[in-house]
């Protein structure tokens, strides 16, 4: 049987590019109860909803300095639910006006076996944890208000130690590229969450040692 | 005593003149003696005023004081004090002189004093009235002056009343401000921007995705003059609304006869539906109701008119104006209208024909905002939550079809297919549908009295189905010929027509194919009745069936026969009955009764003769009952025999 045919070129296209645009922030313990009720006022009329998930971070180092960051993420409170690859590339250098950080953003369905896919493609784990909070949304605004838990015992989900006593909050967006109007909507949105939590855009970049 | 020189004692009469001067050569002067007026003053001189009627306490108290041992010669002074006999008739003079005496020495004091005019001032006092004006003036000048500083205390503090009252007014309206805010937020979504508060009546919160703002604007109510009474429906706080949401809106929707004329189109009547506000709601409520029900009639609209437009149908919908028309059923017309008037005037457009509010399907109307509703629901439904968290928003299963390497079709299976305009067509053809099915029983039975044609409707229906029960009885016979019962299930564009013995008819929306069949029906049940009521009277069946092959063809369904047989044999029926032939019943008689009996040699014995010969036709028309069922139960009496 033949060789399907090898194209030149990979087949990109038909999906559009999407930006991630990202404020955040974080509140004590203690100021959690009222940034909840004060979160479920503004957003949409929804139940509330809780999430528990794991997160792992794939890395593939090449012989360029910058390795390859993917991060997989599945839910343990729906364990049915598909895994969840996402790509974030650098954040946008444009003008300093816009008030949330953009960044292309790639997001993928996987199914459970995609830990020893990226193992079998050469990627590897740098580290995992686990993340549990509430998700709010206000059209197509995430609210995610969350609490980062380190795993101490690689793979045993059970047996976590909390990161800090705070809780983190993000304001994110996603949207095709170029629509600007987004981000004037988010700032908007986290004046009105001004003196519980200050969401500004962070970047992480210049957050490494 | 003794006798010693004897001492010359001259005695002389008084002198009635008193010596006044011895000269030296001792003339003497006599006093003149006095006159009659010297005597009598000097008589009067006598009068001891002291010892007056007034002080004759005094006296008497001194008297005793000074000879206390002496009471006798008290009582005897006393006596005397009393009794002064010599002066006895001048006591009232003297009394009368004495006062005179007070009198003129107090007036010679005061005389004096005011000649000081050091302690005491002369004034002159007149009785007359014109002398009196000048201390008028002054007493009207001090008056006023007394007046002036009273008024001007009871200014003041009549001031300060006013102020307080005024300030209280003030604070009562500021609270009944306040108050009416708080009573508005706890309805309505509220924000403060800057120094506004504006608030949002849209949907959007409720999971709808038009791109309306739907802000609104609180503002503070300060036209009101403190000074007049504050109206009965004063409202210290107002909203304005933005201006495209004014007035009130309603969808139309309407199933008429399709209009000839393609130029009608465009012409909607705004039947205005005036508010009924319930006592108690603030003007804002009904203000801000009014305009999120104009914006979801909005939003149903242009929802509508984008289907419309995007979704290929066989029959292409119209889409004009205010209106979107639509052919659920060829001959029929489907229009909704979007009707918003705006403001007080009233419509002057000439309306065409005149509102007809029996057209208007307020049901439909009542659906669409509901499905508008439900979409919204869907809109926020947790189903679309990601689990994981960082994934996007969107449906559970779609994000299945990747990793489940779903196909085209799997994944056209899990999206919405229908969409709001096809919906509403669907309930608006299922209710025309019925609406004319029950037409049509109800005139078959208003027209046909023989048999009885009756229809029990089913109370809970669906949007897309109902069902109806039909029974065709003949009156008095209901539980002997209860044969034909059919269940009509109407669905959108089908009636299903379940029979009692199991058969299943499929019959289109032609109104036609309803009214024959059911015609039909009520043939057969003639023929029914008659079997049925055989087995009542002891009749015998010999044949039934239900399509005859035989005689004329019928246009609508088939004639249906039966032949029953008496008792004793002697006597048998035939009934056809077609739906258009109508019945036709015959007699079979013995041959005994026949007139001509043919002779034969064959044929010897007389038992023979009692067998059915020939059949002899009824005159139906003529026979005696109500219906056919009565009819034929006399036919079978009279033919059996009495024993």
């Amino acid at each position: 049987m033949e060789a399907p045919p090898v194209t030149s070129m990979p087949v990109t296209g038909g999906a559009v590019n999407m930006m991630e645009y990202l404020l955040q922030g974080s509140v004590l313990d203690q100021a959690l109860e009222s940034l909840l009720h004060r979160l479920r006022g503004l957003s949409d009329n929804m139940d509330p909803e809780t999430f528990t998930d794991h997160e792992l971070v794939y890395l593939l180092k090449g012989q360029q300095g910058n390795p390859f960051i993917l991060r997989a993420r599945r839910s343990l409170s729906h364990p049915t639910s598909p895994w969840h690859l996402r790509y974030l590339g650098q954040p946008e250098v444009g003008d300093k006006s816009r008030h949330a950080l953009v960044r292309n953003c790639v997001d993928v369905a996987a199914s459970h076996s995609l830990p020893e896919f990226l193992n079998e493609m050469g990627f590897r784990m740098d580290h995992e944890f686990t993340a549990n909070g509430h998700i709010f949304r206000k059209g197509v605004m995430k609210i995610v208000v969350s609490k980062l838990s380190r795993i101490l015992v690689p793979g045993n989900t059970e047996n976590t130690e909390r990161l800090s006593l705070s809780y983190l909050v993000e304001l994110s967006v996603l949207a095709p590229a170029g629509q600007d109007t987004v981000s004037e909507d988010m700032r908007s949105f986290a004046e009105q969450l001004k003196p519980l939590v200050h969401l500004e855009k962070i970047d992480p970049s210049k957050q490494r040692h | 005593m003794s006798g010693g020189p004897a001492v010359r004692v001259s005695i002389e009469s008084t002198c009635e003149k008193q010596v006044q001067e011895v000269a030296l050569d001792g003339t003497e002067t006599y006093v003149p003696p006095l006159s009659m007026s010297q005597n009598l003053a000097k008589l009067a001189q006598r009068i001891d005023f002291s010892q007056g009627s007034d002080s004759e306490e005094d006296e008497v108290e001194g008297e005793p004081r000074d000879s206390e041992w002496n009471k006798q010669e008290t009582e005897e002074e006393e006596g005397t004090v009393k009794f002064q006999p010599s002066l006895w008739p001048w006591d009232s003079v003297r009394n009368n002189l004495r006062s005179a005496l007070t009198e003129m020495c107090v007036l010679h004091d005061v005389l004096s004093v005011v000649k000081e005019k050091k302690y005491m001032a002369l004034d002159p006092v007149s009785q007359d009235p014109a002398a009196n004006k000048t201390p008028q003036v002054f007493q009207l000048i001090s008056k006023k002056k007394l007046l002036g500083t009273a008024a001007q205390l009871l200014l003041k503090g009549a001031e300060k009343l006013s102020k307080s009252v005024a300030e209280n007014q003030e604070n009562r309206r500021q609270r009944d401000f306040n108050s009416e805010l708080l009573r508005l937020r706890s309805q309505w979504k509220l924000r403060k921007v800057g120094d506004k508060i504006l608030g949002d009546l849209s949907y959007r919160s409720a999971g709808s995705l038009f791109p309306h703002h739907g802000t609104f604007e609180v503002i503070k109510n300060t036209d009101i003059d403190l000074d007049k009474k504050t109206p009965e429906d004063y409202c210290p706080l107002d909203v304005q609304i933005p201006s495209d949401l004014e007035g009130s809106a309603y969808i139309k929707v309407s199933i008429q006869k399709q209009s000839p004329d393609i130029g009608d189109l465009g012409t909607v009547s705004l039947f205005r539906r005036l508010p009924k506000t319930k006592a108690g709601t603030q003007q804002w409520h009904v203000k801000l109701e009014a305009a999120q029900n104009v914006l979801l009639c909005k939003e149903i609209f242009a929802q509508l008119s984008r289907e419309a437009v995007q979704i290929k149908s066989q029959i292409p919908h119209i889409v004009v104006k205010n209106q979107i028309i639509s052919q659920p059923f060829p001959g029929l017309q489907l229009s909704i209208s979007l009707c918003h008037s705006t403001g007080e005037k009233k419509n002057h457009r000439a309306s065409p024909e005149k509102p007809k509010p029996d057209d208007h399907l307020y049901v439909l109307e009542h659906n669409l905002h509901q499905m508008m509703r439900e979409f919204h629901k869907q809109q926020l439904s947790s189903v679309v939550m990601p689990h994981p968290a960082s994934a996007p928003f969107g449906h559970k299963r779609m994000r299945l079809a990747g990793p489940m390497a779903y196909d085209k079709a799997e994944i056209s299976n899990l999206q919405q297919n229908e969409g709001l305009l096809e919906k509403i067509i669907k309930q608006a053809k299922h209710i025309f549908l019925r609406s004319r099915t029950a037409r049509t029983i109800d005139s078959l039975a208003s027209r046909i009295e023989d048999p009885q044609i009756q229809a029990h409707w089913s109370n809970i229906n669906d949007v897309y189905e109902s069902s109806v029960k039909v029974l065709i009885t003949s009156q008095g016979y209901e539980q002997i010929c209860k044969s034909i019962q059919l269940q009509l299930n109407i669905g959108v564009e089908q009636i299903r027509v379940v029979h009692r013995d199991g058969r299943v008819v499929t019959l289109s929306h032609q109104e036609q194919e309803l009214q024959d069949f059911l015609l039909s029906q009520m043939s057969q049940h003639q023929v029914h009745a008659v079997q049925q009521l055989a087995k009542v009277m002891g009749w015998q069946v010999l044949s039934f069936s239900n399509h005859v092959g035989l005689g004329p063809v019928e246009s609508i369904g088939n004639a249906s026969a039966v032949t029953v047989a008496s008792p004793n044999g002697e006597y048998a029926i035939s009934v056809r009955n077609g739906p258009e032939s109508g019945c036709k019943v015959l007699v079979q008689f013995p041959r005994s009764q026949t007139k001509e009996l043919p002779k034969s040699d064959v044929i010897q014995d007389p038992k023979w003769s009692h067998l059915r010969g020939p059949s002899k036709e009824v005159h139906w028309s003529k026979m005696e009952g109500r219906n056919f069922v009565y009819k034929m139960e006399l036919l079978m009496a009279a033919l059996t025999p009495c024993p």
